[in-house]
């Protein structure tokens, strides 16, 4: 980080801690009640809806026999005609049974991944906060005698970070160990025996991104604006490098995205799928895509897909909209950030902003909700898919998955960096002169909802 | 972002439109162009080629939006720009080079370039 620093004392980092607790409790009463008291309910009407269906599966089975026994035996015509629409009015009520046994199952499956989903992620955030925060409230106090700065006292020297290559090897050391993390972790919640030691060097590395990350918070919480690095050669000469940087780094993240578009339009100019039969440019649908599942005149392949209505497509569309309103809101929170001469609106909005400072941190705060909403609907929407059998095993679905999938982590990535905004909004205050850290993160932020822009058309509704 | 000036014929109609700026004007666009993208697949009444029409279509607006006045490229140095335009010739390249030049999609790559899933490239 650059030099010119306020003096934050280490009490403030408790504030982290607390938080992080605040999270925590969120996410225990989360998974209380829709996670386990409103899925368990749920779950009891879905057996009960498995135990009708099975019951009028039995009676329309029952009834077809006698149909078709009265038939060979040469019955009446007025018997087989009764027994007929004894048979035909079993399987509507069958295929309604059915229909109510998927939708219970659905329903069940919205609140439990809901519960888990906010518990998963509210603990992430509880340790990422928390801990970043404890870390940093344990640190000497540092020895403010010489000026504001103490990374140096020339306010127009940079002195670099070692933060950033710290975190580097954190997140080098948890890919490293991931294969074999990721092998426990399936063993130990699939109750066969695990190899603890197989957790050792992901969790090293995610010790080592703490730490890294931590360090950069000490070091960008006291930065107040002064001493920003200006690049002194082309082609960014005179601009901010932090921006210039950030820039390129969304640059290779375009290329990663089309790395995903790409194959997807290879695997997909292969496949005739229901929008090719119904251009001409094939006869039998071979595979189904997201799409088939989700639109209301999805196609249907051996018994799956062709379920989607507007509840099914609802998540993905709610997720669109929720994406586009985080954009906006941190744009506000910018544009409150630097407006020198701003003032309290009146009304609701006045109670809800009083100050520039609560202003900033709660259109922040807006956009980590959003974007926890953006998760957890997305989970939930996978979750439905896979129970209609869109799993990741299939060809569509491997491809869908690792690029929503991609996208989503991107989504998760950017909220843990919008915690440390919202705390710092909460603490230090952002304002016209270090408001940049809001600005750099929206470029960013504004990039994830751009990747949307193509994957929501590409993946959902084509 | 907010604090970016950007001065076309775009923002001179928008910007200070019923009091509200140019930041205001270009989400609620994106809001409304999003229910069409919405509604063009929900209804299935639309023929094929005017969903598709309607799905770039609202996809180039709402690319231009955000990256034009949401990423301020339309008010900050041309350099910005240049840097976010700079991979699209690489992604033109990936979209027609993998993407669609090769009708056979998966089943037409070389085995050397599934060297871990040669089955599951070729026997779908």
């Amino acid at each position: 980080m650059s030099s010119g620093e306020a003096h934050v004392e280490n009490s403030i980092w408790m504030r982290a801690v607390l938080m992080g607790s605040t999270f925590l409790v969120i996410g225990i009463l989360a998974f209380a009640t829709m996670g386990v008291g409103v899925a368990n309910m749920r779950h009891h009407a879905y057996e009960e809806a498995v135990h009708e269906y099975d019951d009028a599966k039995h009676d329309y089975e029952e009834a077809k026999l006698s149909y078709e026994n009265a038939k060979a035996n040469n019955a009446s015509t007025e018997e087989i005609e009764a027994l007929k629409a004894t048979k035909d009015a079993l399987k509507d009520i069958k295929d309604d049974a059915h229909h109510h046994e998927v939708e219970a199952h659905l329903s069940y499956l919205t609140w439990r991944t809901a519960g888990i989903t906010i518990l998963l992620m509210c603990v992430t955030y509880a340790s990422f906060i928390g801990l970043g925060g404890f870390v940093n409230s344990i640190q000497p106090e540092e020895d403010d005698s010489h000026g504001a700065s103490s990374y140096g006292g020339d306010d127009h020297e940079h002195h670099g970070s070692a933060s950033p290559i710290v975190f580097a090897l954190g997140i080098m050391l948890f890919l490293m160990g991931f294969p074999e993390f990721q092998a426990t972790l399936s063993d130990m919640l699939s109750g066969n025996e695990a190899e603890l030691g197989g957790l050792g060097l992901s969790m090293f590395g995610l010790l080592v991104i703490v730490l890294g990350v931590s360090n950069w918070w000490r070091e960008d919480l006291p930065f107040i604006g002064n001493g920003e690095q200006i690049a002194t050669s082309a082609p960014f000469e005179g601009q901010h490098i932090r921006k210039a940087g950030l820039w390129v780094f969304i640059m290779s993240e375009i290329m990663v995205f089309a790395t995903f578009f790409s194959s997807y339009l290879r695997m997909r100019t292969e496949w005739c799928t229901g929008w090719q039969v119904e251009a001409g440019n094939c006869e039998q649908v071979d595979m189904l895509t997201a799409s088939d599942f989700l639109r209301p005149d999805g196609a249907e392949l051996g018994g799956l897909g062709g379920q989607g209505d507007f509840m099914t497509l609802l998540p993905g569309a709610i997720n669109t909209f929720a994406l586009i309103v985080s954009s906006y809101t941190i744009v506000l929170a910018l544009k409150t950030a630097k407006n020198a001469n701003w003032e309290a609106p009146t009304g609701f909005m006045g109670k809800l902003m009083p100050t520039k400072k609560a202003a900033v941190r709660n259109y922040l705060l807006a956009t980590l909700l959003l974007g926890s909403m953006f998760i957890v609907l997305k989970l939930i929407e996978w979750s439905h898919l896979v129970a209609e059998g869109f799993t990741i095993g299939t060809q569509a679905g491997s491809i869908f998955y690792i690029s929503t999938g991609a996208h989503g982590l991107h989504v998760f990535i950017g909220l843990l960096v919008m915690l440390y905004l919202v705390f710092k909004a909460d603490t230090v205050e952002f304002n016209e002169d270090n408001a940049q850290g809001i600005e750099y993160f929206g470029l960013y932020w504004h990039f994830v909802d751009l990747a949307w822009v193509v994957i929501f058309p590409a993946f959902y509704l084509y | 972002m907010g604090e970016h000036e950007t001065h076309g014929i775009i923002e001179n109609i928008f910007d200070g439109l019923l009091g509200k700026d140019i930041y205001f004007w270009n989400f609620i666009i994106l809001m409304v162009f999003t229910l069409f993208e919405v509604a063009a697949v929900f209804f299935t009444g639309i023929p094929l080629k005017a969903v598709w029409a309607i799905l770039i279509g609202v996809g180039i607006v709402k690319g231009y939006g955000i990256s034009a006045y949401f990423m301020h490229l339309k008010g900050d140095p041309r350099i910005y720009t240049r840097t976010a335009l700079f991979p699209v010739v690489f992604v033109i390249l990936m979209l027609w080079g993998i993407g669609l030049s090769n009708p056979e999609g998966v089943t037409g790559l070389p085995a050397w370039c599934t060297p871990l899933s040669a089955d599951y490239a070729t026997n779908r």
